[in-house]
């Protein structure tokens, strides 16, 4: 069988890892679906910078292992290839996500819709606290499953966080074209950010183990605390 | 339905809070000081939920198992609180002070802290006025009978301390001469031991008598020819009584 007439681009294109073709001058040629949601978070310049540091010496193909982070993505490794003067590639492998040991448990869940839970723990955390809070939130959004109590406890300890920081930023969207796989199934993603100038860290971890027991991924930096939230219905 | 009366900016937000998650399962409490209002406003939010108080823990155990909507009042006084399941429940409850703040942390999702009165001037006189008004009509008086600016606010035991300081105070001009005859009386009464009572308790009539007086006419020239008694003697009962 002659390979050569398969067309591969889609396989490419689907592929869950990253990959980028610039062209000498840093121009992207081609970028697959998952390197585009990463450009929501990084520079095409860093990432070109990235693929000329970690090139091979000639031409040929260099994977070299590191820990890599953008937001919610994780690296352990990055190949960079090039073949002639003109073109350069680089692939990212995303660093398996660690299952939780707890499975879920479904007596639990109940069909909610988040922004009455997250509007009210506002109230409550305007009835402490004075700053200004900025909402953004996406009114849309359907309503889907979640332990009420649980994660409300996780909210309430997450905006606590930010009890004595100026202009909180708050916003609840959908991440668009990225899921999590939960008991065998591609659920979607719901992200909920908290920015602001600053921030607490002396429940970190009671955040990171509230959020694990609701199957929440956290991302908790120096300034902002970022919640995904499977999307279970 | 029962009214709960707020100006408060915080205490607003609570109730925001309350109807937000009226229809979810999720458990709440309201900590604050004695005599707030803390089961008014639970009562006020959930009219139609049983409500128990953490006095009676079997009550309390027994109704977690049967109802999944729950107003569970004095919760500091519950002392099996770690064992408590209340998850997947619309559960309500209040309490005087946070107990183990470990435990409450674990229990609720929502922890509220309702303000004092101290903390809410403009809720406090709106109680206020109503609890002169309830005291008017108990005790039949209008409002030209006393002055409602003299009547004294004490919030040391929050809206306990408030109703008895005006009850007190108004009782006093609803009183007839019988009426001050027998509190005398009772007085007197539970007081009297010793061997010099009759100079002792004389103050009782004498201090107001001269006190009033000297409002009323101004000088002791004037009011000693009203009580018809000698300038000396009313001078010497002033000092005696040490009135200014």
């Amino acid at each position: 069988m002659n390979i050569e007439s398969i067309d591969f681009q889609s396989f490419l294109d689907w592929d869950n890892s990253p990959f980028i073709l610039f062209n000498n001058q840093s121009k992207i040629l081609y970028l697959n679906n998952s390197a585009e949601i990463l450009f929501g978070y990084v520079s095409k310049k860093e990432l070109y910078d990235l693929a000329l540091a970690y090139a091979p010496p000639s031409f040929g193909h260099k994977t070299t292992t590191l820990s890599l982070n953008y937001d919610s993505f994780t690296f352990y490794a990055i190949t960079v290839g090039y073949e002639n003067e003109e073109q350069i590639s680089i692939r990212f492998y995303n660093t398996p996500r660690v299952k939780p040991a707890t499975a879920i448990e479904r007596d639990k869940l109940v069909n909610t819709n988040i922004n009455l839970l997250l509007e009210a723990n506002i109230a409550l955390f305007k009835t402490k606290n004075t700053n200004s809070l900025q909402l953004l939130a996406d009114h849309d959004l359907p309503s889907f499953k979640i332990d009420q109590n649980g994660f409300s406890k996780l909210l309430r300890k997450t905006l606590d966080a930010f009890r004595s920081s100026d202009s909180i930023r708050i916003t609840l969207k959908l991440l668009v074209g990225e899921h999590v796989i939960i008991s065998g199934k591609k659920k979607a993603i719901v992200q909920l950010a908290i920015e602001a100038n600053g921030r607490y860290s002396d429940t970190d971890e009671e955040i990171k183990s509230l959020a694990m027991q609701s199957h929440i991924s956290s991302l908790l930096k120096e300034n902002s605390i970022k919640l995904e939230i499977p999307l279970i219905q | 339905m029962e009214q709960f009366f707020t100006s408060s900016e915080q205490v607003q937000n609570i109730i925001k809070g309350f109807n937000l998650t009226k229809t979810l399962f999720v458990s709440s409490i309201i900590i604050g000081e004695p005599n707030i209002g803390k089961k008014s406003l639970a009562r006020y939010l959930f009219p139609k939920a049983p409500l128990v108080s953490g006095e009676n823990q079997e009550e309390v155990e027994k109704l977690l198992q049967e109802v999944d909507e729950l107003i569970i009042t004095d919760f500091e006084k519950l002392s099996n609180q770690e064992s408590l399941n209340l998850d997947n429940k619309r559960i309500i409850a209040t309490a005087n002070y946070m107990g183990n703040q470990q435990t409450i942390d674990n229990l609720f999702a929502f922890i509220y802290t309702l303000p004092s009165l101290k903390e809410r001037p403009d809720d406090t006189k709106h109680i206020r006025d109503l609890f002169i008004k309830e005291a008017e009509s108990t005790l039949m008086l209008t409002e030209n009978d006393f002055s409602i600016a003299d009547i004294p606010i004490n919030l040391s035991n929050n809206s306990k301390t408030l109703k008895k300081t005006i009850y007190t105070y108004l009782m006093k001009y609803s009183m007839d001469d019988k009426d001050i005859q027998e509190a005398i009386y009772n007085y007197i009464l539970q007081n009297l031991n010793g061997n010099n009572e009759y100079k002792e308790h004389l103050g009782l009539y004498e201090k107001p008598l001269i006190e009033a007086g000297l409002k009323k006419y101004g000088s002791q020239l004037q009011l000693s020819q009203v009580l018809g008694i000698n300038r000396n003697t009313l001078r010497k009962k002033i000092h005696e009584h040490r009135i200014d």
